[in-house]
């Protein structure tokens, strides 16, 4: 990793903490959202069932909203054209950006697990550990991916309009609502090339049957390399003299 | 879209792209500092192609203050000075407060650049722009939004640093600015339709007391004549 990796990653942490109201919706929203579920659920056993997806979900849509709209803003405001006339390399920006935003990521899952566990009550049964480093994984994929869609968007409104394309199929894809083997076949086929799926049931199998990291060993390996495929692609994408 | 352009500045001198909006000034500077890649022909910005490795020793202040605008003015010039490899911090430190107290945003540089004005904001980016000291420097319409004073001010710096040995390329359409150049490009429909020092071009037109704005007319009516016939 490159000092200039680093520098920008602190630029955007610096940027973030002085929005102090940035940083209160960052904390609060997921909160807000979570009780909802929290209260609207009354079955018991079925909010246990549902809380790690839900938490697998919104780790992904915000990272994914936070990274993509703060990453555009980066194009339409100069700064990222005066970054890409400087001898920083794109590797070292789209790291820099996935450096950032990923400490604000690992803060937001961990209050909102903590949130859902000491609050609504949520039991879980696996290691509390293995449990934060899978979610920290989920947020490192949510974040290349915002990263990504954000280098393909022109403007807020291009990249607002990659949540339905790209967020919503995967919520309603990924077993969240019903499980994925219950699907018709062309969707199960479309649900396992997606990466959410393997998050909710990376999460499901270390939150609700207290397996290890170990036993996941496919959705840490697919979530992995669409992490790193789409840090890639980023990186490509945001080329010099691309204008 | 610029069009058969050849174009050599040698070293040491402020040189000026002089012409209207839309003439190819900001393409030019942009194709120069690599952020755009010409579809034809060859670039060198100091007897290289525009690359990550030749850019830090090229400044670059774009059109627009392209700021971070959440950051104060002392954060974004120390952020651009640490991705500009300045890396001892008590030089950094040094350098970073000399150059906002050029800009003279000194009182201001605990301010976050959204409270800034217009020409605060411009200030803010020419520091940015020099805090690496570049033998190079590309200053996309600079002037814009400065009262006259600073504008000055501006000038005596940029000329300190040709006399320094730095090579200044400045887009412009104000005739004032030009004027301050050691040579001009007139540019129109992203070609340059004539080269030289301020007062070549004035004494091109033929009239005793031409100003450049004379000239740069002249220059238009004579391509405009050429495309008829």
């Amino acid at each position: 990793m490159s000092s200039s990796t680093l520098v920008i990653a602190g630029r955007i942490i610096n940027q973030l903490v002085r929005d102090r109201r940035t940083i209160i919706l960052i904390a609060v929203v997921p909160l807000l959202i979570a009780s909802l579920v929290g209260v609207s659920v009354p079955d018991k056993s079925i909010l246990d069932y549902t809380a790690p997806a839900i938490l697998a979900v919104m780790i992904l849509f915000f990272g994914f909203l936070l990274t993509g709209i703060s990453f555009l803003r980066e194009r339409s405001q100069g700064t990222l054209e005066r970054l890409m006339a400087s001898p920083v390399s794109r590797l070292d920006i789209v790291g820099g950006y996935l450096l950032g935003f990923l400490l604000f990521a690992v803060v937001q899952t961990m209050v909102l697990f903590f949130y859902l566990i000491y609050v609504i009550k949520v039991n879980y049964y696996g290691d509390l550990w293995q449990i934060l480093v899978f979610q920290v994984l989920i947020g490192i994929g949510a974040v290349c991916m915002g990263t990504f869609f954000s280098v393909l968007a022109k403007n807020e409104f291009q990249m607002v309009q990659f949540i339905p394309m790209i967020i919503i199929p995967q919520m309603f894809l990924c077993g969240l609502l019903w499980p994925v083997s219950q699907m018709p076949e062309y969707l199960q086929w479309l649900a396992n090339v997606l990466p959410m799926t393997y998050g909710v049931e990376g999460i499901r199998a270390l939150m609700l049957e207290g397996q290890n990291l170990l036993d996941i060993g496919k959705e840490i390996g697919v979530l992995a390399a669409y992490a790193v495929g789409l840090l890639i692609l980023s990186a490509i994408t945001l080329r010099r003299g691309k204008g | 879209m610029l069009d058969g352009l050849s174009l050599e500045v040698p070293g040491g001198i402020s040189f000026g792209l002089l012409g209207p909006n839309g003439a190819g000034k900001t393409t030019l500077i942009r194709l120069l500092v690599g952020l755009l890649r010409a579809k034809s022909g060859t670039i060198l910005t100091l007897g290289k192609k525009p690359s990550p490795r030749t850019a830090h020793r090229v400044g670059y202040m774009p059109q627009l203050p392209s700021l971070y605008t959440e950051l104060s003015v002392i954060q974004n010039v120390n952020f651009f000075a640490s991705i500009y490899r300045l890396k001892d911090r008590k030089q950094r430190t040094q350098r970073v407060e000399e150059v906002i107290k050029l800009v003279d945003l000194w009182e201001d540089r605990n301010k976050s650049v959204t409270n800034l004005s217009g020409g605060m904001k411009q200030r803010a980016s020419l520091a940015c722009a020099i805090v690496h000291n570049p033998p190079l420097l590309f200053l996309d319409e600079p002037t814009v939004g400065l009262d006259p004073e600073l504008r000055v001010h501006f000038w005596e710096y940029f000329q300190g640093l040709t006399r320094g040995g730095s090579t200044l390329i400045i887009s412009s359409h104000t005739m004032d600015d030009a004027a301050h150049c050691d040579r001009l490009a007139f540019m129109r429909d992203g070609k340059i339709i004539a080269l030289g020092t301020p007062d070549e071009l004035r004494q091109a037109t033929g009239k005793a007391k031409a100003t450049l704005e004379d000239a740069f007319l002249h220059f238009v009516h004579r391509e405009v004549k050429k495309n008829v016939q």
